[in-house]
């Protein structure tokens, strides 16, 4: 017997393997290949460069319009695909969960690893962009960047596992999704400074965890301070999703092979 | 030692009405109850199983045999972990690999090479084990010049070898096969048939799902008659053939009386029971030789009158090549069909075929051989030489013969030699 039988390093495995796959099969065929990772943000922030400086000027505390945006859509962009593609990645196998067993949380976390492997990608340009424009970085914030990653990974996760097994049981998890997104986006500090926000009604504000990563990111990348404690909110919240996401999933697994 | 597999008074129930997968059909439903008084009771259930138990000691082999609809799917796929009994308890000691459906973890865009690694991985394989078992699985499989391509532009039959060479290298504790070898090529057939024997021999216990008998006799030693969900009898896998042909038989004549004569669900109103191959003696044989005299023996059931027909014979060699295509008609044999049971066959004397594996297929044709009414298949039978040392030469035809050599002796040279 040669088989895996360790239950975690059979899903780490399945895991890589299955995101080589998803990275592979996205990108063989096309001539671009990973060059869209980068595509897709630097269009959005060109339109939003266009909107934002010239016709509704927006205050940016003294950053370059286009480095403020990129450094939102950036991890945005990281969760506007991955979570789709999270919640279709079992029903979109549907195949292989009836017909193979293994653990099932692999497909999720695949999908969520192949839209990382992007977000890497066009975070490099991210850096590159921050040292062409001359913009100081302190190291300590520096420190930080794993943590808001690392926070932001927990909600994708919590998210993304809950609406695949939803997924398997209501087929309208997948345009409810693209709804929130939606809304979601104009609910984050995207195209806007968090500034904005009247200050009395901030402590509601931070309850959207996506306000907090943001605003994180941009205070390490651009501002060149430390994140504040707005950061907490974004923790707590993003950690209760993952738990509630993950337990869920657990909670109704055995059924997917019969349902799907 | 414990079992390797106990299954303990296992029962699964599948919902059928429940598909709530769109809001106005769950409001729909809610309002169909709350008029209705609330009670659910109008929920279909299935029992796929009812109350079913067995067990299975290591290095045995455990055929499931039963219609189709009977529920050996889905204990296999209890086995296999992919989905859970409704009550009762599934045992499995030990490592368990499945082959219930080839490929199904096949990527179309990606090449051969990528899918083996994929699809180890799905199965339970670390990289480096499949790193090691690579040359194994791609000459297994035999599809080494187009390992670099991508698996859409394969052919089923390439699809069906990679996914079996793939799921058989794992060398499990136990080992799930379920009328996969249907597909493929008769000689790979043949080849995976072989491995699951190796396996066996080397302490692997199997639970098998086929309904080809020939198979499941070569296969196995013990068998399960399934039906309903439930467990009809346990025996030798012999006894448990003869028990499943029996209520075949008997539910065909069920069929045909109920038919009345108006035979709907039968196309051509006619029916292949049986194809065989029979020895000199006319019992069923699965290996004979070419000096041999051989015997194809054809049972039908005709649900209605059908007047003349024609019977096509063919013997096939394992890798689809066809070694004789007999036609009774052409012969001035026509076969005359009326309602009930009745068979026909054809005497090859001697068979004169070269050692290889073979079968054979009928076809019974309407009376100016337009159109097909019925069609059957045989199980494999190996026809050896009987002279040794032939094994490596390959040809089709072993006729009968004799050797000569005349040598004309040199007069002037002999007496020299004298």
């Amino acid at each position: 017997m040669i088989a895996q039988t360790n239950p975690f390093l059979k899903l780490r495995d399945l895991t890589w393997a299955w995101t080589l796959r998803t990275l592979r099969g996205r990108y063989q065929q096309s001539a671009l290949g990973w060059l869209w990772a980068v595509v897709q943000p630097v269009a959005t922030v060109a339109i939003f460069a266009v909107v934002f400086t010239r016709i509704v000027p927006v205050d940016t505390g003294g950053v370059p319009y286009i480095l403020f945006s990129y450094a939102a859509v950036v991890p945005w962009t990281l969760l506007a695909t991955s979570l789709p593609d999270m919640a279709m990645s079992l029903v979109q196998n549907m195949n292989l969960v009836g017909k193979i067993y293994f653990p099932r949380e692999a497909l999720p976390i695949a999908a969520l690893l192949a839209r990382i492997a992007d977000f890497g990608i066009s975070f490099v340009l991210l850096i590159i962009l921050v040292i062409l424009y001359g913009i100081p970085i302190s190291p300590l914030g520096l420190l930080f960047l794993p943590l808001i990653f690392l926070i932001q990974i927990t909600l994708l996760l919590g998210l993304g596992i809950g609406a695949a097994a939803l997924n398997v049981f209501y087929r309208d998890v997948d345009p409810l999704l693209k709804l929130v997104i939606q809304v979601w986006f104009y609910a984050s500090p995207i195209l806007y400074p968090v500034i904005l926000v009247p200050e009395k009604w901030q402590w509601l504000y931070f309850l959207n965890p996506m306000a907090g990563i943001i605003a994180a990111y941009r205070d390490v990348l651009i501002y060149n301070r430390l994140p504040g404690e707005y950061l907490l909110p974004a923790a707590a919240v993003s950690l209760v999703i993952f738990l509630l996401g993950y337990w869920f999933f657990k909670r109704v697994e055995y059924q997917f092979a019969d349902i799907i | 030692m414990p079992p390797v597999i106990r299954f303990m008074n296992v029962s699964k129930r599948y919902n059928l009405g429940l598909t709530r997968t769109s809001l106005p059909s769950v409001l729909s439903q809610w309002a169909k109850q709350a008029l209705r008084g609330g009670a659910s009771s109008d929920r279909k259930y299935h029992w796929a199983l009812k109350d079913v138990s067995f067990d299975l000691e290591r290095g045995q082999s455990l055929a499931l045999v039963g219609p189709n609809g009977a529920g050996k799917s889905t204990i296999l796929k209890l086995l296999a972990k992919i989905t859970q009994p409704t009550s009762g308890r599934v045992e499995v000691n030990g490592q368990l690999s499945a082959l219930i459906e080839l490929g199904a973890g096949f990527h179309p865009d990606l090449t051969g090479r990528e899918n083996i690694y994929l699809n180890g991985t799905i199965l339970g394989l670390s990289y480096k084990d499949i790193q090691k078992r690579f040359d194994e699985i791609v000459a297994f499989s035999e599809i080494e010049e187009f390992i670099d391509t991508p698996v859409k532009r394969y052919s089923s039959g390439m699809t069906v070898r990679l996914g079996f060479a793939v799921a058989s290298c794992i060398e499990p504790d136990i080992l799930l096969v379920d009328e996969v070898l249907a597909v493929g090529d008769a000689s790979f057939r043949q080849k995976c048939i072989e491995r699951i024997k190796t396996l066996l021999n080397d302490g692997t216990s199997l639970i098998f799902v086929s309904h080809d008998m020939g198979l499941v006799r070569s296969v196995c030693e013990r068998a399960i008659y399934i039906e309903h969900g439930q467990v009809q009898n346990v025996g030798t896998s012999g006894e448990i053939i003869d028990i499943y042909n029996q209520v075949l038989d008997r539910r065909r004549i069920e069929k045909m009386n109920r038919a009345g004569g108006e035979a709907d669900d039968v196309e051509g109103g006619v029916e292949v029971t049986k194809i065989e191959a029979l020895d000199a003696h006319g019992k069923p044989v699965r290996e004979t030789y070419g000096d041999q005299p051989l015997e194809i023996r054809v049972r039908y059931l005709a649900y209605k009158d059908i007047g003349k027909a024609n019977a096509i014979v063919l013997i096939y060699r394992s890798d689809g090549l066809m070694c004789a295509n007999m036609r009774s008609h052409l012969d001035g044999y026509p076969l005359h069909i009326t309602k009930g049971e009745g068979e026909y066959s054809v005497r090859l004397e001697p068979l004169q075929l070269f050692g290889g594996t073979y079968y054979a297929i009928t076809w019974i044709m309407n009376a100016d051989d337009s159109d097909g009414l019925a069609y059957g298949a045989s199980d494999w039978f190996e026809v050896r030489n009987r002279v040794p040392g032939r094994e490596a030469h390959i040809a089709v035809y072993e006729p009968n013969r004799t050797w000569r050599q005349n040598v004309r002796v040199n007069v002037t040279e002999s007496a020299r030699q004298a």
